[in-house]
């Protein structure tokens, strides 16, 4: 009768081997942990990965959060006042010098001035003929002191608007001095939460930068009233996908210039929030109000 | 339950069409007003290389295009390989290279020449677009190289604004170089300028007939304001009115059958129009006052004109039919030489103000009065280009009285005589 082991529920003592092979996992464990760590292939010191700084500041956005869309300004440092160390020496008297008369000068020769040469014109231009009756030298003083009326009232409006200008240009200036440097990033209509600036406004800088056109091209008569317009679809890349020109404005250089704008424009310089479908409207209203 | 479904279905298709609404947005002005411009030197085509002719095209092209306004030269330091490639026709030009500089339009060309037969090609290219915009091959001598260039600058205004330019126009003018007052003619930029009359007595005021043919002008040759009309190409001269007292001031109606002129043959000034024989037609003035100066308006139913009716000298419209005379000007003391543009739209005239003359420019409805020369020295006798885009006129900023020219809004100005002879009265042509 042979007598048989009890089984047991032990794998340790079950397997003879498990132990050597749990010995062998925690040396090559151990032997990976050393090579991973340096001290292997080589010494720890590694060139750092580089780092980099990305600027999303002027990411365009679907809802901007209020703010200026411009980059913050640079606060230029104040230059230090220079110390003045080093006591100047007050200079020492200079003797006086003795005065010496110069002789007074011969009185010049008087060169006569030549008579100014009477000035011969070919044709006499029309000039005023007196007023023979006296109701028309009544009207004359009257048309005259009419057109004076007329040239100080021009004066006082373009006085006027001159000032009005001054004004604007002063409220302006004074307004943008005051924007505070930690302004965030943002629209200054902007209502949403999204920090960067207006995807509609980012795209319409952009085709506004590429648009070239000059006014001498047209009309100078339909400047305030010429309009075109054309639809644009960008896909959420920044690659314009189609474009149509919906309304025409009649003006051949006009809309060649806005094709070759649109065609410039084909790659925006940065990524959209999503694809974007605009309308856009090109007029010279700007140009027109500058010249009124 | 169907009617629900529908509504379900609209729903989900209307989602992704607001999701893509189509947003508006309005771009009221261009970022750049002027046309980028690269303008490469013309290159021998076949026989010997010429420089001072390839010098000549791009020194009159660059003159004539900067003139126009329209353009900003990119800068030939900046050119590629491109440049100095014989490329004339759309698909061998690089067109990426042009675009990596920024401009939008190309210039390129090319001469032939043998003996003294120039043969030059020259091309407008659109860079963006990648296409030919304009091109011509022009064939003449070497003496042609200028109008040649002019001729093609005018090609260039065309193909980028629809309209023509005056570049080949001529402009005539009064000089007295040769120690008496005579006409002259030159190039729109001041160059090559010719004699026409040698009366050796006072000649002035001249005028282009609308076709550019024909030059009028009064002469003192017969001791007396008399006018005189001339042949440019044949050289042929007629006086036509030689009326007692001034015959002065004939402009030409658009129609080139009449002209109007003023005469003093009753004692007093006046305007009347004549055939073009001198037969008078018509007394279109008739006061007291002193009429002078007549320009016709482009229809040929009105005449812009000088009047010192109401005091001081103003410019008043007259319509030729009914004699009616209405005042333009209202401020000023003394306006003269009124030129009415060839748009039809505004009247230039000289007006004093402060002891000395400017140049403005006024609707015909009497609105918006525009000053255009402003600085030293008097402005005087402007006259538009036939395309209303330029201004021709006399200034005596530096001593001598010269002609200058500028664009339609004052800008731009640049003087064309270097002489130092007095020279006045411009004129400029219709385009030859």
């Amino acid at each position: 009768m042979s007598v048989v082991p009890l089984q047991t529920n032990n794998a340790f003592h079950q397997d003879p081997k498990f132990g050597r092979l749990l010995l062998l996992s925690l040396i090559v464990h151990a032997l990976v942990w050393v090579a991973l760590s340096g001290g292997w292939f080589g010494s720890g010191q590694r060139p750092k990965p580089p780092v980099y700084y990305v600027d999303l500041i002027h990411k365009p956005v679907l809802n901007p959060q209020a703010g200026r869309p411009e980059p913050r300004p640079v606060s230029k440092p104040k230059p230090e006042p220079v110390k003045n160390t080093a006591a100047t020496p007050i200079p020492a008297k200079e003797p006086a010098k003795p005065v010496v008369k110069t002789p007074p000068k011969p009185p010049e020769a008087v060169i006569p001035k030549p008579a100014p040469k009477p000035a011969v014109k070919p044709a006499a231009k029309p000039a005023p003929k007196p007023a023979v009756e006296p109701d028309r030298r009544t009207e004359q003083k009257l048309q005259s002191a009419l057109d004076e009326i007329r040239q100080r009232q021009t004066r006082e409006a373009e006085r006027d608007a001159l000032k009005e200008r001054l004004a604007k240009l002063r409220e302006s200036v004074s307004a943008a001095a005051t924007v505070p440097a930690d302004v965030p990033i943002g629209m200054p209509d902007g209502q949403g939460d999204e920090v960067g600036v207006s995807a509609l406004a980012f795209v319409q800088a952009f085709i506004q930068e590429n648009w070239v056109l000059s006014p001498y091209l047209l009309d100078q008569s339909r400047i305030a009233n010429i309009e075109a317009k054309a639809t644009l679809a960008y896909s959420a890349s920044g690659k314009l996908v189609r474009f149509r020109i919906n309304t025409p404005s009649g003006n051949q250089q006009f809309d060649d210039s806005l094709k070759r704008a649109i065609t410039k424009s084909d790659q925006l310089p940065q990524a959209l929030p999503k694809d974007l479908e605009l309308v856009v409207t090109f007029n010279l209203k700007d140009i027109a109000a500058a010249r009124r | 339950m169907f009617v629900r479904w529908m509504v379900v279905l609209v729903v989900c298709c209307a989602l992704p069409w607001s999701a893509m609404a189509a947003t508006e947005i309005e771009i009221s002005a261009p970022g750049e007003q002027s046309i980028p411009l690269a303008l490469t030197q013309f290159l021998p085509d076949q026989g010997p290389q010429a420089t001072r002719v390839a010098a000549e095209i791009n020194e009159v092209l660059e003159a004539d295009l900067d003139l126009s306004g329209l353009f900003r030269f990119v800068d030939p330091a900046a050119f590629l390989d491109d440049a100095w490639r014989i490329s004339l026709l759309s698909n061998q030009v690089n067109f990426p290279q042009w675009r990596m500089l920024g401009t939008e339009t190309l210039i390129k060309g090319t001469y032939s020449l043998a003996g003294q037969q120039l043969v030059v090609e020259a091309r407008l290219f659109d860079v963006v677009n990648r296409r030919l915009l304009t091109g011509r091959r022009y064939v003449g001598e070497v003496k042609d190289v200028r109008h040649m260039a002019h001729a093609f600058a005018d090609l260039v205004l065309e193909a980028l604004t629809g309209e023509e330019g005056p570049f080949s126009a001529r402009i005539a003018y009064i000089s007295n170089q040769t120690s008496h007052p005579e006409l002259w003619l030159m190039d729109v930029d001041g160059k090559r300028p010719i004699r026409l009359t040698n009366h050796r007595s006072i000649v002035l005021n001249p005028d282009f007939s609308p076709r550019g043919k024909e030059i009028l002008f009064t002469s003192y040759r017969a001791n007396n304001p008399d006018l005189y009309r001339k042949e440019i190409y044949s050289g042929k001269e007629a006086r036509l009115s030689y009326k007692p007292g001034l015959n002065v001031a004939g402009r030409m109606a658009p129609n080139e059958r009449e002209i109007a002129l003023t005469l003093s043959k009753d004692g007093n000034p006046e305007i009347y129009l004549v055939d073009i024989s001198g037969r008078v037609l018509k007394r279109i003035t008739d006061n007291w006052g002193i009429d002078s100066d007549p320009s016709w308006s482009p229809d040929g139913s009105r005449i812009a004109f000088v009047s010192n009716r109401q005091g001081n000298p103003h410019i008043f419209i007259g319509d030729i039919f009914t004699g009616k005379a209405e005042r333009l000007t209202t401020q000023g003391k003394y306006n003269a030489t009124p030129a009415w543009s060839p748009k039809g739209n505004r009247i230039a005239f000289s007006r004093q103000e402060g002891g000395r003359f400017d140049i403005y420019t006024i609707k015909t409805d009497g609105s918006d009065e525009r000053r255009l020369t402003f600085g030293p020295g008097n402005s005087e006798h402007p006259r538009w280009s036939p395309d209303g885009r330029f201004i021709v006129y006399s200034l005596d900023k530096s001593g001598n009285r010269a002609i200058y020219v500028m664009r339609a809004d004052g800008t731009g100005s640049r003087r064309l005589t270097t002489l130092e002879s007095d020279c006045r009265h411009p004129a400029w042509s219709a385009r030859w």
